[in-house]
């Protein structure tokens, strides 16, 4: 089965054959295995190993962490990608934007309100998690269009708290 | 002294339980509900619920503390650092309840937390403080002339504070007003005082701080420790010795930090904080009137152990490090593993532990407060773990970090281990060319990078993930000649529907 693996921005298509992979033209070994008694698993390829822990998302989407460092990879045959390719148009909408609680925790000020004009890298709100305030910025320019949130109010995360155009 | 309730959690309870039990004596733990299982619960000889999972409900609560002391038997209290260990009250508490607490008096930590006060006392004694206000700013007209006065940039903190918190810089006037408004409010809710000063803000400088030990006979000093590698002021290296003092710079500020603990009648172990200047010129910050979290990297320097010697001189004894000249030994640094995400704008991560592989090999310590399975949450600190190495040198102090830090895996909650890579990987870093701002400067370290080949090796991964997970969903049907026909039509009929 062939994939195309998305990565860090890049794409990468891998043919799984077994314990032979196709990656950029070259055939090489390659095995994953679990490591017993852990969460871990171990990729050796050609030879070199490197430890991972892997969580799938479904669809997929997987999570792959290795010496500290977490990337999301898209894992699609190549059905679906095209499948993908020919919807993706219609799929991206134009519309409100939100800002939601990267985190849990507390609002302890709301810089902005409703109608505001705010540049890209603007505060919108203030918010405390394990006793440091963190202020969140806007991710581009636009007018707020709702405050969801106010002070003192406890936010779950992913929560929406601004709404902007 | 036989037994010790040790009022704290996470790594720095383990510390001391440790400590503990090589200095002979038992270890009575305290928890909050989210702690009930906690790895330094598991490690005491005893353990008391003391209350709700907010610290204002169990680790803030003297009473409580107290009580526990009394009804284990307990005839000490180790209050750790955060949480009370500053308070002077608590100190007091302990007293009047008859116990020991180990550290200095409340005279003493009076004397130092209100940091206004500590800097008009430190300029009497002659240690060298920063230019600024010794008052606490009342209205922001006052501030402003104050602050026109000292010049921009200038720097905003809490009267009593620590770690960074209620600590903000102010460039230009109009960013006054706000700075003072939040760190006011951060100033409130972590240590129940809004007062806020201002001072002038010495560009570029390194923070170096200085160990201090007294016991009833003598003060003396142990060395100093850097902590430049700060974000937001919260310490994350720490190293000893500093690549920016020599023999008789130590002298200097170690002089002057024994001066500063001898004006408050100082006892037990404590940390002078400076800040050093490209010219060498040092100012007084502040001192810290308990155990520090970077203590590890001069113990291992100085082959003291600092906690031991804290419960040795709180029994009332002399400490155990030999009167003379004391020189540093090799090289020593730590790295602050927290819960903090850097790929995430170094937001708090919780969530459970799935997995903890601890490094070892040659010179390599980890002081952890957590273990696999335990739930990290968001009310606590984000500290984890300290990695602590030591080696001959700086350079060769950092290769092992950088190996030890390859060995360790925390799976379930996102920490900073990708960004302590990069940093011992970094030319600047390893040429020791450090200050307070550098990662200010050097927001690509909080960015993890592939190379290609590293990039191919996950893409292999997961597709061989994606594939594995695809083939257990997948119903095999081979060409069915070992297959009963009933299960395969059945098997066909699901397919159609």
């Amino acid at each position: 089965m062939k994939y195309i693996v998305g990565i860090a921005g890049r794409e990468i298509e891998v043919e799984v054959d077994g314990d032979r992979v196709t990656v950029i033209g070259s055939t090489r070994t390659a095995s994953l295995r679990s490591i017993p008694g852990t969460t871990s698993r171990q990729l050796v390829l050609d030879g070199r190993p490197t430890g991972l822990t892997m969580r799938s998302a479904g669809r997929g989407q997987w999570s792959v962490e290795t010496r500290g460092d977490r990337w999301e990879v898209e894992v699609l045959d190549e059905r679906t990608r095209h499948i993908r390719g020919l919807t993706a148009g219609s799929a991206r909408q134009r519309g409100p934007k939100t800002l939601r609680a990267p985190m849990p925790g507390l609002v302890v000020r709301v810089l902005v309100e409703t109608g505001h004009a705010v540049t890209a890298g603007a505060g919108l709100v203030v918010l405390e998690a394990m006793k440091m305030e963190n202020e969140l910025k806007a991710p581009a320019t636009g007018v707020v269009r709702a405050v969801r949130v106010e002070a003192g109010q406890a936010v779950e995360k992913g929560q929406e708290l601004v709404e902007f155009e | 002294m036989k037994r010790v309730l040790v009022a704290n959690r996470g790594e720095i309870a383990l510390r001391v339980i440790r400590a503990c039990r090589e200095e002979g004596l038992e270890a009575v733990a305290v928890y909050s509900a989210a702690d009930r299982a906690a790895a330094h619960v598991r490690a005491a000889d005893q353990a008391v619920e003391i209350g709700g999972a907010p610290p204002s409900e169990s680790y803030l609560r003297i009473d409580r503390l107290i009580r526990a002391a009394l009804d284990t038997g307990a005839d000490a209290i180790h209050p750790g650092y955060g949480f009370l260990a500053e308070r002077a009250a608590f100190a007091e508490a302990v007293e009047q309840a008859g116990l020991i607490f180990v550290g200095p008096p409340a005279a003493a930590i009076r004397a130092m937390g209100d940091k206004t006060e500590a800097r008009r006392r430190m300029r009497d004694a002659g240690v060298p403080v920063v230019p600024g206000a010794h008052e606490p700013v009342t209205d922001l007209a006052a501030a402003r002339s104050l602050a026109e006065e000292l010049g921009y940039p200038v720097l905003v903190k809490a009267a009593a504070g620590g770690g960074g918190k209620g600590m903000r810089v102010v460039h230009r006037q109009e960013e006054l007003g706000p700075a003072l408004e939040s760190a006011a409010s951060e100033a409130r809710k972590a240590f129940g005082d809004a007062s806020v000063y201002l001072e002038k803000l010495i560009e570029r400088p390194r923070h170096v701080e200085i160990q201090i030990l007294a016991d009833r006979e003598r003060t003396i000093h142990i060395g100093e420790r850097e902590c430049s590698i700060q974000r937001r002021h919260q310490k994350l290296v720490e190293e000893s010795p500093s690549s920016a003092v020599n023999g008789e710079l130590r002298e200097w500020m170690g002089s002057a930090a024994v001066a500063a603990a001898e004006a408050v009648a100082y006892l037990g172990a404590g940390t002078c904080e400076f800040l050093l200047a490209a010219d060498r010129s040092f100012y007084f910050l502040e001192m810290n009137t308990r155990i520090q979290v970077e203590h590890p990297v001069t113990e291992l320097v100085y082959g003291v152990d600092l906690v031991r010697e804290q419960l040795r001189i709180a029994a009332g004894e002399p400490m155990r490090v030999p009167a003379g000249w004391l020189e540093p030994r090799g090289w020593a640094l730590e790295c602050r593993i927290t819960s903090e995400d850097p790929a995430n704008g170094f937001l708090p991560s919780t969530g459970r532990i799935e997995q903890l592989r601890v490094p070892g090999g040659p010179g390599v310590r980890w002081d952890g407060g957590v273990d696999a399975g335990d739930e990290v949450t968001l009310y606590y600190d984000s500290l984890l773990a300290k990695l602590i190495v030591w080696a001959p040198d700086r350079l060769q102090a950092i290769d092992r970090m950088a190996r030890a830090l390859d060995e360790l895996v925390v799976d379930g909650v996102g920490t900073n281990q990708g960004f302590h890579r990069r940093l011992m990987a970094d030319a600047a870093f390893r040429e020791g060319d450090l200050d307070i701002q550098f990662l200010e400067r050097r927001p690509d370290l909080a960015t993890p990078a592939l190379t290609d080949r590293e990039a191919v090796a996950l893409a292999v991964a997961a597709a061989l993930a994606e594939d594995e997970a695809r083939s257990l969903r997948r119903p095999s049907v081979s060409n069915g000649d070992h297959i009963n026909p009933h299960w395969l039509n059945r098997a066909r009929l699901e397919g159609l529907r």
